[in-house]
């Protein structure tokens, strides 16, 4: 409909304009506005949303890795949550100092990163002898063992990992920036710990899902969708597909170890109950409710799943037949909000089956539908006239 | 070329109006007071954070859907009466108190940020179940928010913070009585062996620090049994108990853990004391097969006044719980979560007599507190941080004939045997 755009023809406004006008310039644009207002959100959210935020965004990064796994190899894997704590944990071994009751390496922050992803990555290469030979749910139930494994280990480890109580996080130092709660007026406004890290969120997240991408977008998800669709035509084809499984579960890995340094640095303390098999749970719902096989979906259905409980618990008050805990009668916000996430969980699953990334197409369908009706229905109008 | 300026100088323009707009109408700029001193109102009274000259706001974070259920609930509704009956007397300080409760279900995320999300708008937290998360945010309450919590929580763990205050004995000081009321009162002697079954995580691990410690001051030998919440049969546990000749048991688990040991003991023949902390027991036991066997030799360690008691404190608090919530039941979680609040009241009102309700202003006033008793009978001292409030314990045993399950065999006491305890 336009001539192709060139570099040159956004110097003048009618071709910015133009630009704007098109598709790919409307997507542009749209991608412009988001990520500005990502960036300015911490100048005007209160700390309870930053930190909201934050947990979404590394719901996010560990989706995206498990929806690798899951949803473009076909490949069940239970044992996520193993992987985020081997992230979390690991970075306070490498990054915390020692002392007379916990290990730690004292390594600079930035290499305790690098490390603790590499680290969740070899235990998930140690893994993919198991993870190259299995498919589909005996995977699931193979990597439901590294659940209960860890969660011993964490809990009686004390040197390591604190035991019961956890142990701190180590703040991030980057350059001489500290992520740590002291405060650091930016234009007026005070910066604390999640005001900084939401930045730090933001860029682990745009990096893990560029990367995701173009995994996806390439030759290596091709044969990975291919490994999911047909196994044995894609080893006729070449694909060697034990080999592919083994890393698709290791590059897993790596990004639950990244979404468990963030969670981390978040949390601010590591505490071994939250890694167990509820976690590791919700992390398939996440994908299931996105959209199996996108990078697009797992962050949708990670969003959905961290954000929707927080809103409902701190709203719930304000609904109807809900009543202020321990003041008797009607239901507590607490229980409320479960009852609504169920309820989300199911409708999304149910209407939605290709999950939430499919909702614009499925709307576009919809409104295409509607208007060839519409269309049909003048006609047969007309022909009695 | 000038159009291409024209709109480079747009850009610059745009640029810098979004830079201004940025800060200009962020809610969240910097104002001036926060942090040091706040304001005040015309009586002269300094506020801070959660206080207005009218309600005084405090939090409470609570696990109403989750593991501690029942607990949750018991001290929340307990709080609630609390707040009701002082205001309905006038209130604190001129002030109506306001409870805001938060539901995390004893999931990590949730408490954190139900914490994050309450602590800009309350003047102190009275209530926040589980240790991990307390433990969790410690620093920042330590460094950063310095604001007054009151954990329900009796692990040794959160000591050492001039802001959270434990109500009553931590586990391992409880234990430590536990032992010596085994010694005074139930035949146990030096050289003889006892058995102790415990939770993994710092409940457990607590109290074996003191059955450790008393072992040792007495010439006991332990027999250790970890287990896990998620364990409910303790036939193997008492099996080996049994076989290592243990002549009594401690119980640092829940009342399902609790109820199996007595059970199991009992239908074994192993007739020995059994004797649990105060997390070991729920009044709803008696009532199932295991009820006989908990009313023969079975003793609780509690660091206050069971509810079923006779004395004023319990006995007003069980007749106005039961007529505010006639279907609640009458467990050790009402006691605890009025005796936390009713505690945290008289340090508002001697915060109030300073006329300082900031959050240092309560703080303060908390440390301030070395002998209160308000009516549980137990004398709390809040001046020391590094030690919980009390180093007393009532020893209890289960009676389905009064409301809240047992009664009181032997009255607050500490053993001689904790002046010698200290942490590693």
């Amino acid at each position: 409909m336009s001539e192709p755009m060139t570099l040159s023809s956004l110097r003048s406004p009618q071709g910015l304009v133009a630009y704007l006008r098109s598709p790919q310039g409307m997507k542009a644009a749209a991608w412009l506005g988001l990520s500005v207002l990502l960036l300015i959100l911490p100048f005007y959210l209160e700390r309870f949303w930053l930190q909201a935020g934050l947990f979404a965004m590394a719901a996010a990064i560990g989706a995206i890795g498990l929806n690798l796994l899951t949803g473009s190899t076909g490949q069940l894997s239970l044992g996520h949550a193993f992987f985020l704590a081997l992230g979390a944990y690991g970075y306070c071994v490498f990054a915390g100092d020692p002392d007379s009751q916990l290990v730690g390496w004292g390594l600079p922050p930035l290499v305790a990163i690098v490390m603790a992803v590499l680290l969740a990555g070899a235990a998930g290469g140690l893994f993919s002898p198991i993870a190259g030979r299995l498919r589909g749910a005996y995977l699931g139930i193979a990597t439901l063992a590294l659940i209960f494994i860890g969660q011993h280990v964490l809990f009686n480890a004390h040197d390591l990992t604190g035991g019961y109580n956890g142990r701190s996080v180590p703040t991030l130092e980057v350059f001489g920036l500290s992520f740590d709660n002291t405060r650091v007026l930016v234009g007026g406004v005070p910066f604390q710990a999640m005001e900084k890290l939401w930045y730090v969120g933001l860029v682990m997240l745009a990096l893990g899902a560029l990367f995701a991408r173009g995994v996806l977008a390439g030759r290596p998800g091709r044969a990975m969708n291919a490994i999911r669709d047909h196994r044995i035509a894609a080893g006729v084809m070449g694909v060697p597909v034990a080999r592919y499984r083994g890393w698709v579960f290791v590059l897993s890995s790596m990004y639950a170890g990244l979404a468990g340094v963030l969670l981390a640095l978040v949390f601010q303390r590591t505490v071994p109950s939250y890694f167990g098999i509820i976690l590791a749970l919700e992390y398939l719902a996440m994908i299931v409710i996105g959209g199996l096989g996108s990078v697009g979906g797992a962050m949708l259905g990670a969003f959905f799943v961290s954000l929707l409980p927080q809103v409902l618990t701190k709203y719930s008050e304000a609904l109807p037949l809900v009543s202020q805990p321990g003041t008797g009668g009607g239901l507590a916000p607490g229980e409320a909000s479960r009852y609504l996430y169920g309820a989300a969980v199911v409708t999304a699953v149910l209407f939605l089956p290709g999950g939430l990334v499919r909702l614009p197409a499925v709307l576009r369908a919809r409104r295409a539908a509607r208007i060839k009706a519409r269309a049909e229905s003048s006609r047969n109008m007309e022909v009695p006239t | 070329m000038i159009r291409q300026r024209k709109s480079t100088t747009a850009a610059v323009a745009t640029a810098t109006a979004l830079a201004l707009a940025l800060t200009a109408c962020s809610s969240k700029a910097e104002e001036t007071g926060k942090g040091d001193g706040g304001g005040g109102d015309e009586g002269g009274i300094a506020t801070d954070i959660g206080v207005t000259d009218d309600t005084i706001t405090l939090g409470s974070l609570t696990d109403m859907t989750g593991p501690y259920a029942t607990l949750g609930a018991s001290i929340t509704q307990a709080q609630q009466l609390y707040v009701k009956e002082t205001n309905e007397a006038g209130g604190i300080c001129d002030r109506q108190l306001k409870l805001e409760v938060r539901d995390h279900g004893y999931e990590a995320e949730k408490a954190i940020s139900a914490y994050t999300e309450l602590e800009p708008s309350v003047l102190a937290f009275v209530q926040f179940i589980g240790s991990p998360y307390v433990t969790a945010v410690k620093e920042r309450i330590d460094e950063q928010d310095e604001v007054v919590v009151l954990p329900q929580a009796w692990s040794a763990s959160l000591l050492g913070s001039k802001y959270i205050h434990m109500i009553g004995t931590t586990y391992d000081y409880e234990t430590i009585n536990a032992i010596d009321f085994l010694m005074t009162e139930k035949g146990i002697e030096e050289g003889d062996t006892i058995g102790h079954i415990y939770f993994e995580g710092d409940y457990g691990e607590n109290a074996l620090e003191g059955s450790r410690h008393a072992a040792e001051e007495a010439g006991l030998t332990v027999v250790e049994q970890m287990i896990k919440p998620t364990d409910e049969d303790m036939t193997a546990q008492v099996g080996a108990l049994g076989r290592a000749g243990a002549s009594a048991i401690i119980v640092s688990a829940g009342p399902r853990q609790a109820a199996s040991v007595a059970g199991v003991a009992a239908a074994g023949g192993l007739n020995v004391p059994i004797i649990g902390n105060n997390s070991a027991f729920a009044p709803q036991l008696l009532a199932t097969d295991v009820g006989p066997a908990l009313m023969n030799e079975f003793y609780i360690a509690i660091p206050a006044l069971p509810i079923g008691s006779e004395e004023d404190g319990p006995q007003a608090l069980s007749e106005t719980y039961s007529a505010e919530y006639p279907d609640a039941v009458l467990d050790s979680g009402v006691v605890a979560g009025y005796n936390a609040i009713s505690l945290f009241g008289e340090a508002l009102q001697v915060a109030c007599d300073n006329e300082d309700l900031t959050r240092e202003g309560i703080a303060d006033a908390m440390l301030s507190q070395e002998s209160v008793d308000n009516g549980f009978g137990i004398v709390h001292n809040f001046s020391d941080p590094e030690a919980p409030s009390s180093l007393e314990s009532f020893i209890t045993k289960p009676d389905d004939s009064v409301p809240g399950g047992t009664v009181v065999v032997r009255e607050a006491f500490a053993s001689d045997m904790t002046g010698s305890f200290s942490r590693e």
